[in-house]
This record gives C-alpha cells, structure tokens and sequence, in this order.
C-alpha cells in the first residue's frame, strides 16, 4: 500500500470515527475497538505511565464496554438529552506504521452544547493519538489518547466520547 | 442591604435565594472562608522543604509550602508591595518566592529577604512579609486554615467526629498514614458551592439519579442507598458543626463491598493492615471501609477519594478530588484505589457527573428567586424530610435513615451559626 493509499484510509477511519461518537451511534463506535483498546484523557500532558496517575478518564476495554453501556440505560441523566455536538479534525501526522498498525496523531476541536442545563456552548480543543490496528483486513482502534489543551485547568461534564 | 439570614434558613426548609444571590455569596466567603476554618490540602503534597502548593480559599489564593524548619506554611500568594500573585502554576518547588514585578523576595516563611535598591525604604522589612493564615492546625496531614485568626481553637471547629473522622480513614492504611499527592482533579459546575456539601451527604438521590450506574454495573451504592431497605438500614448522621456521615456501614452485605473486590484480591493490604492492627480490628475494618462524610464547609472524605469544595462564584463552583493513597500498601492496591476514584469522581466519571448535572438544574430552578420572597411563601427549599422520626443522643447528634435529610439539615445548621454568630431557628 502506498502512503496516499494508507494516509486516505487512516482519514477516513478517523472521520468515521468522529461522526459515530457525535452522532452517540454508540454502537458503531463499539466496533471500532479492538478487545485490547485503551482509552485515556490524562489531566496534563500525555506522558508517564497512565497507570501510576489520576486521569480524567482511564478505561480498559471492560470500563469502555460500561460507559457505553450506562448511556444505552436512557437514564443517564447528564446525557439526557445527548449533548448536540460536533468535532472538527485537522493536522492529522501519521508517525509510524508498517503492516501491521499505525500510530496516529490529529488536532481536534469540539463544539458541544450542554443541552442538559445550562445550554452553554462548551469548546474541547485538543490533541488526540490514536493507534491502530489491522483486523481481518480492516482497521480497528486500539488506543485513542487525548491531551486537552485545559487538561490543567478543570473540566465541564465530559460524559460524550472524545 | 444586610441580609437576615434567620429569615432565609430554617430547620424545615431553606431559601432558594441562598444558592444564587451575589450579596449572600460575598458575605459567606467573608463569613465563612476568611473568618472560619477551612481545608486547605495535605502534608503529603509538600514532602520536601520548598515544595509549594497553590489553593483556593473562597475569594484568596494561597500558597501552602514547606518550609527549611519542616513546617508547613500557608501564606497569601500576593505580593506585600504591589499585589502581585507569585504563583501562577498548581505546583512547585522553590528555594524562596520572588515577584515578578519589582523582584521581592520572600523566604519559605513569608518574610521579606531582599528588594532590589533598599535604601529606597525606611520601613522596617520585618512589617513587609506577606500575609499569613492567622491560624494554621494540621491533623493526621490535614491542614486546616483560618485566614484572619478569628475563629476559636480548631477543636471546637472539627469537634471530637472530625477527627473521628480523620481517624477511621487513616486508620484503613496499613501504616497508619495516607498520601494525597496524586494531584487534584477539578470538576467545573454551574451551580452553587453549597449544592456539593448536600449532593455529597444525600442519601435520597441515589437511586434516581445514579440509577443509569445501577443499571450498567455493580456498585456497592446498590447495597447501601437503593432501594427502601437500604436507605432504612444506612443512616444519615448529623454530628453538629455542620460535620455529616453518610453511615454505610449497617448495609454492608459482605466484606470489602466498599472496594468491589474479594479478600483473595488485595490480600498483601490485608496483611500489612493486620500487622499493624491485629486481626480482628482488621477484619472489622474490610466490612466497615472508610467513611462517607462531609467536614463542614469544603471537605468531602468520599470513602477513598477526597473532595474539596471551591466556591467561585454564586452560580460557578469546582469540584476537585484525589485519590487516597495508603502509605506501607502495594503497589496495585494503590492502583486500584486510582482506578475506583477515576470510575467514581470526576468530569468523566460514572457517578458524580450526574451530580453536576443535577446541581445545574437545581441552579437553573432557583435562579429566578429574591431573598424578598421568603415573606411571601415564594421560593423555598423543602428539607423536612425524616424530622419527625431524627433521633438525638446524648452528644446532641442526629441520625435517621439514609434517606432523611437530617445530613442537609445539619449542614445549614452549621451554616446559619456561621452567617449569623447565632444559633438555628
């Protein structure tokens, strides 16, 4: 495969990505994952080993599969309704890949209104690292990292995907 | 115009206006976070000489840092000539603190050390250190302030359930002693301060508003506050001085429910912590965890996790939490304590983000209130519930089922006394 080939399919992985978890197509995203996928939104930068540090978030696959599941239960009460949202990814570096899996980097910035209370527009710039893998011919995510430009700073409800 | 707070707060029912109004916020954070006492952070986050923490109290940001002496310090991040703030970021290491703007130098104590051209003074440098906490008291690491030194003794702030308190945490660690330096995570709220005390000491919500919790995993909260037996069986508790438990305790259907893991589990932790206690207080102690409780006015012991409570502005507040940590534990029983705190607390979390939530809406239903109401029957908070069954002992303390807001109550008991020098209504 050459790098244009690879670069457009890691874009529209990523797209798709995106889309799934604005839409809260919880499902679809599910599917997305390996059985091994890490999910984490460190409160500084990404570095260190996440296991040892408080994180905003920090989910083995089995803690994703439950935070999926809570906002399937229609009781979640700070996705109800489900936040109206929508991300914009830009400065997307493929750093390193060969057969077998890709190391991803992408600016993001989200646009989310808290339709829930107080109907603010809240903002989340950051960087997201993804890692991603190949199964069964496709690809598949199997860490997805975010370095929030606040993370120092405190943060509103974030219980959407990110 | 002087707000009459015995108007506004009474043991049935408090007023709306109480949660939004500019007026009555600036005189709580004089009232309550200048001249009362408040929680300022852990011994354990300022290990070495020159490590320095920064903290907001109601309206005044200090520094809490580690002097040569061994002593901890909390001194007004403000510069004594100008006002300049000196620290700007969360955390440090300093051998003194210099302002940026004429280049003050101030020593781990507060004292003035150099100004740059000094023959330019004829004050004393002695009179130009930078404000200190007019009183600072520390107890098993907990470091507590009272700003402008006016409040009686910390004995009679935290009384004998605040250390009671303090101790059946601590007394969970194999060594006795906790660390609360993993940082502290802030969770952004529009709501009031005053809605976390009360959302952090209900026991009636749980099972509503956490019910998508109870319904993707198991907790142990599905033991202890959901449902008519449980909330029967825990009790909510009122100590006085506004100092409240949520008591589990009587629920628990099996050891170690308050971690959710077996004893073959952390077993390590379980030895270490026998070592210390001895068996049969350490098996107690794997049925009863640590405690469920709220030390009047910003502290929030949530089993494992600790919250502070940060006012900012009448309608804005900062939830920030860490994780207990047990010095002389392993290392993977402190991992999974991070682990329960990330599930638990926090702006991503599975249970206190639909606290936030609720704390909004609340916000958003009394923000049209006016303290003028409260004459005509507009506007008020109803907290009556279980009053007719709370029973009082003979040290005064209140307790009814989870479920009865005697906790709520006892928080704005302490309050009233605190807002008015006086007692209840």
């Amino acid at each position: 495969m050459t790098s244009a080939e690879l670069r457009a399919e890691v874009e529209d992985f990523l797209y798709r990505e995106a889309r799934f978890a604005d839409e809260f197509l919880l499902e679809e995203w599910e599917a997305l994952l390996t059985d091994d996928f890490h999910y984490w939104v460190p409160a500084g930068r990404l570095e260190g080993d996440p296991s040892k540090q408080l994180a905003y978030l920090n989910d083995n696959r089995a803690r994703v599969a439950t935070r999926i599941r809570q906002l399937q239960t229609g009781k979640r009460l700070s996705q109800l309704p489900n936040s109206p949202m929508r991300r914009v990814i830009s400065n997307i570096e493929i750093e390193s890949t060969d057969d077998e899996e890709a190391l991803v980097k992408a600016n993001f910035v989200i646009y989310e209104l808290a339709a829930q209370s107080s109907g603010e527009l809240r903002v989340w710039p950051g960087q997201a690292q993804y890692r991603l893998e190949r199964v069964e011919g496709n690809l598949r995510m199997s860490a997805k990292w975010i370095e929030l430009v606040t993370a120092h700073a405190g943060q509103r409800n974030l219980t959407f995907l990110i | 115009m002087k707000v009459d707070y015995r108007e506004l707060v009474h043991t049935d029912r408090v007023h709306g206006s109480l949660l939004h109004d500019p007026e009555i916020f600036a005189d709580e954070m004089e009232r309550i976070f200048v001249q009362g006492w408040v929680f300022v952070g852990h011994e354990s986050e300022v290990k070495n000489d020159g490590d320095w923490v920064k903290r907001q109290l109601g309206n005044e940001s200090v520094i809490m840092v580690r002097a040569e002496n061994g002593e901890v310090n909390v001194l007004a991040n403000r510069c004594s000539h100008r006002g300049t703030a000196l620290c700007w970021e969360h955390k440090g290491n300093t051998a003194f603190f210099q302002c940026t703007y004429h280049n003050w130098r101030f020593g781990l104590d507060g004292g003035l050390r150099a100004v740059p051209f000094p023959d330019g003074y004829s004050k004393p440098k002695e009179d130009l250190g930078l404000d200190r906490a007019g009183q600072i008291a520390s107890y098993r690491g907990f470091v507590f302030v009272n700003l402008d030194g006016s409040a009686g003794w910390i004995d009679e702030h935290l009384g004998p359930a605040g250390y009671e308190l303090i101790d059946r945490l601590c007394e969970m660690s194999p060594s006795g002693t906790i660390d609360l330096s993993k940082g502290w995570i802030g969770h952004r709220v529009q709501s009031n301060w005053k809605l976390w005390p009360e959302s952090d000491s209900d026991g009636y919500h749980v099972g509503f508003v956490h019910a998508s919790m109870s319904a993707s995993t198991d907790t142990y909260y599905d033991d202890v506050a959901v449902g008519a037996d449980a909330v029967k069986s825990s009790r909510a508790v009122d100590y006085g001085r506004g100092h409240l438990e949520l008591d589990w305790r009587p629920s628990y259907k099996k050891e170690l429910s308050w971690l959710g893991v077996t004893r073959e589990r952390v077993k390590e932790y379980y030895s270490a912590l026998a070592q210390r206690v001895g068996n049969d207080l350490a098996e107690q102690m794997l049925w009863d965890g640590p405690p469920h409780a709220f030390l009047f006015p910003n502290l929030f012991l949530g089993e494992t996790v600790i919250a502070i409570v940060e006012p900012v502005a009448p309608g804005e507040m900062i939830h920030h939490h860490t994780s207990v940590q047990f010095d002389g534990a392993d290392e993977a029983f402190n991992e999974r304590l991070l682990r329960q705190t990330e599930a638990a607390v926090g702006p991503a979390s599975f249970i206190t983000t639909d606290d936030a939530i609720t704390a909004e809406r609340i916000q958003a239903g009394v923000s049209g209130t006016d303290t003028s109401w409260s004459s005509t029957s507009r506007g008020w908070i109803d907290l009556s519930r279980g009053l007719h069954r709370e029973e009082i002992d003979e040290d005064g303390v209140r307790s009814s089922d989870a479920s009865d807001e005697t906790t709520n109550r006892g928080f704005w008991y302490r309050y009233l006394d605190a807002m008015t020098g006086k007692g209840r209504h």
